[in-house]
């Protein structure tokens, strides 16, 4: 059957959105869906956004109905509204930031190690299933809006971060497919989406608003993570076209951590009244935070808002308590904050925690966006000291709501450039559903024809090889990384790799080490490095393939050479190929716990 | 009974056409095979007949249960404002108020009923519909009339309350009792 629609879907670490338009229309005509959920016990109601939290239900709970959707009845967990309150009052049987547990390399994403740290007699998932389920939820989303046309035969744009690495967008995919997404579902980088979604709101005018050379940076703070990405117009046949020029790193910041500063500040304060919270006031004063940041940060802010914590109980007016936020200190805590000026040459402080370290979720220990942000930029200049300059900034996600961090950001540009400030694109973004809707946008262009964001890979990648040698006891053999992979390799490429053959024992799975740079442009298909700085290049899920014994192997060791290639669908693929006989085996990641 | 079979046959083809197709599918086959036992699919999804349930709740429950879980506006409605100063009431009823009025705007997105400015002058047709239109003052004869607006009144665009799903044991409980462990 062929797709009448295109799904965008934004999987968000906390909020999850889905965005459609008929494939058929002639202009595109992106729309949100809304989301059935439950928002508390037995009660279902339809928002704009998905939660993006699992709720692990008490056995005896699934048999009341209360946890009842309208396409599934007991159900022993829940998705959305109702497991977001959950994740604050009962948190040892909450999953949150599934997401980002997804691209963090040191645990077993296919284990059952979620909720973290939940004590023993808890459900335990894993971070793909969690996955699995989110879309599930939003695939039964559509199939009760849309009965005739399942969502496995439309087509589906499902958006990752841009810093998501290859083993990341593979789990994100399995866990698309297991859902009932359809094999030809296309993953697109967020803050690409964040770019279609202006496209899409300007259509063709936009190439009065952009013009040649011109380097546009997009902004993504959601509420967990921040993303950023380079977006160059050049020019093609006398077209301009725009070219994905660099992305960033996963940065575990954003604003929830700006919403709990400031609630930090304002318990400090209760506490200088003498008044003491409880874990549930505090929650609750968490979300007065986040009122308190849009209203005090907001274009004509006024000078002062008053926070208030509500009684427990139902003595609700005796024992509400009241603190006024001066607009002054919260201009310091989050612009001052989170957006220092800094200069291009800084770098996010890294402070090395001694001892034992807890191997959960990597947050960051800068919370400088700004100073994330020139390393970025320091990072990908064309040369040393010469960091890049944007002239256009597109923002994106929730925080920005408040004017006064944008405002902030553009000023610290400006500062950095020494010249004019860079401009925030024309017309006013959704900050909240802009990815979904350059999802379902995308699908369109991409089906009807329209202007494409060209990049490629956005990282070069490597298979370390040990060189061969006289063994030294003790110390591991010398380490080379091969380049498998340049950075910008595109949709449909493919590259044998020109290498010494190597010899894979049949039967046994072979191992390799596997590095990505997002930095390292000059390397070409072969290049080998013998040395490099742990920053440019990171070393991700190792790599494995086991070679069947069967008839037209019949030596105990096969040559084998590299062949890399991606995928119409801009998956990243590695293969063996053997040199005599030409069968090849795909490397698969590993994405269990090394013993 | 084949006479009997092939009657009821008749009568199922003729007026219930999914039927019509299976019976069409099975004559169509050269030869029928010896009836193999049904291969069982241990995944198989079942099919659920919707049937339609009796509201179980009523929506008015429903938009009580959903205040008080935004705003906690039935604590506040409830609560005996003797022994409190107007500054404390006031404090508490802001947070209240402003949850209460996000509910709202999600839930029925209030506008007013008359798109004209509060004061100025609005014609009211021969006829009116007296759910719209609320006459006060001198009012004589059948219309139409002119006068100054009031009140633009409220309408709901909409109405989106939330679905019940639970018992019926606990369909009247506005807000569950919390205990903490």
């Amino acid at each position: 059957m062929t797709a009448r629609y295109v799904i965008g879907i934004d999987l968000g670490t906390t909020n999850s959105v889905i965005a459609y338009t008929p494939l058929d229309a002639e202009e595109a005509a992106v729309q949100i869906l809304p989301i059935p959920q439950l928002v508390a016990a037995g009660t279902v109601e339809s928002l704009g956004s998905l939660a993006s939290f699992l709720y692990l239900a008490r056995e005896h709970e699934s048999g009341q109905g209360t946890l009842n959707v309208p396409w599934a009845d007991g159900r022993d967990f829940a998705v959305g509204e109702l497991a977001r309150r959950q994740s604050a009052e009962v948190p040892e049987r909450t999953v949150g930031a599934a997401k980002s547990w997804l691209c963090h390399g040191r645990v077993d994403r296919r284990g059952e190690i979620l909720p973290w740290n939940a004590p023993a007699g808890v459900p335990k998932i894993s971070p793909v299933t969690a996955t699995r389920r989110y879309l599930e939820h939003l695939i039964a989303t559509w199939e009760q809006a849309f009965p005739d046309a399942p969502a496995a035969d439309q087509l589906v744009v499902l958006t990752v971060p841009a810093s998501f690495d290859a083993a990341a967008r593979d789990l994100t995919r399995e866990a698309a497919l297991a859902a009932g997404l359809p094999g030809n579902l296309l993953l697109l980088e967020e803050p690409q989406a964040a770019v279609y979604a202006w496209l899409d709101s300007l259509g063709n005018r936009w190439r009065r608003s952009l013009k040649l050379n011109d380097m546009l940076l997009v902004c993504d703070v959601g509420g967990g993570t921040s993303d950023f990405t380079l977006v160059q117009v050049a020019e093609e046949h006398g077209e301009l076209i725009l070219q994905r020029e660099a992305v960033g790193n996963h940065l575990l910041v954003g604003g929830d951590n700006m919403d709990l500063a400031l609630a930090y500040q304002a318990a400090e304060t209760f506490g200088h009244k003498g008044v003491k919270l409880d874990p549930w006031q505090s929650v609750s004063l968490w979300h007065a935070c986040r009122t308190a940041k849009e209203t005090l940060l907001a274009a004509d802010g006024p000078n002062a808002h008053t926070i208030s914590v509500l009684g427990r109980g139902t003595k609700l007016i005796g024992g509400t308590v009241s603190i006024e936020m001066k607009r002054k200190q919260a201009l310091e805590v989050l612009v001052d904050g989170f957006f220092p000026r800094c200069g291009i040459g800084d770098r996010p402080v890294r402070r090395r925690a001694s001892g034992f370290q807890d191997i959960g979720l990597p947050f960051e220990q800068d919370t400088a966006v700004t100073r994330h942000l020139a390393a970025f930029l320091s990072d990908h200049g064309a040369k040393e000291g010469a960091a890049v300059q944007p002239t256009h900034v597109l923002l994106n996600g929730g925080v920005f709501k408040s004017k006064a961090l944008a405002d902030r950001l553009i000023d610290v540009l400006g500062q950095w450039a020494g010249g004019p400030k860079p401009q925030f694109l024309e017309g006013k973004p959704d900050l909240d559903n802009a990815v979904a809707r350059g999802a379902a946008y995308y699908g369109w262009a991409k089906t009807r024809g329209g202007v494409r964001i060209r990049g490629g890979t956005a990282r070069s990648y490597y298979v370390g090889i040990e060189t061969a040698g006289l063994a030294i006891p003790g110390a591991p053999r010398p380490l080379r990384a091969l380049c498998v992979a340049p950075l910008g390799m595109e949709e449909g490429d493919q590259a044998d790799v020109p290498s010494q053959e190597i010899g894979l024992v049949v039967g046994e799975p072979a191992h390799f080490r596997f590095f990505s740079s997002p930095l390292r442009k000059q390397d070409k298909v072969g290049d080998v490095l013998s040395s490099w700085s742990e920053e440019e290049l990171a070393e991700t899920d190792s790599l494995e393939a086991t070679l069947d014994a069967d008839e037209v192997i019949e030596e105990p060791y096969v040559p084998v050479k590299f062949q890399s290639r991606v995928t119409e669908l801009g998956m990243f693929e590695l293969w063996c190929v053997c040199t005599k006989s030409k069968k090849k085996w795909k490397l698969e990641f590993s994405v269990r716990e090394e013993d | 009974m084949r006479l009997l079979l092939a009657f009821r046959a008749f009568w199922v083809v003729l007026f219930q056409g999914a039927v019509a197709g299976r019976v069409k599918a099975v004559l169509d086959q050269p030869a029928l095979p010896a009836p193999a036992p049904e291969p069982v699919k241990a995944s198989a999804p079942t099919v659920r007949i919707e049937k339609p349930k009796p509201p179980v709740r009523s929506d008015a429950i429903t938009l009580l249960a959903t205040l008080q879980r935004e705003a906690r506006f039935v604590d506040l409605a409830q609560e005996s404002l003797d022994a409190y100063t107007d500054a404390q009431v006031g404090a508490a009823a802001r947070d209240v108020l402003r949850d209460c009025r996000k509910v709202l705007e999600r839930l029925f997105a209030l506008q007013p009923a008359l798109s004209q400015d509060e004061g100025s002058a609005v014609d009211v047709p021969a006829g009116f519909d007296a759910a719209r239109f609320r006459l006060t003052g001198k009012v004589a004869g059948e219309g139409p009339f002119r006068g100054r607006l009031v009140h633009p009144g409220w309408e709901a665009a909409k109405c989106e309350l939330p679905a019940w799903s639970g018992s019926e044991a606990s369909a009247r409980v506005v807000a569950p009792a919390e205990v903490e462990l």
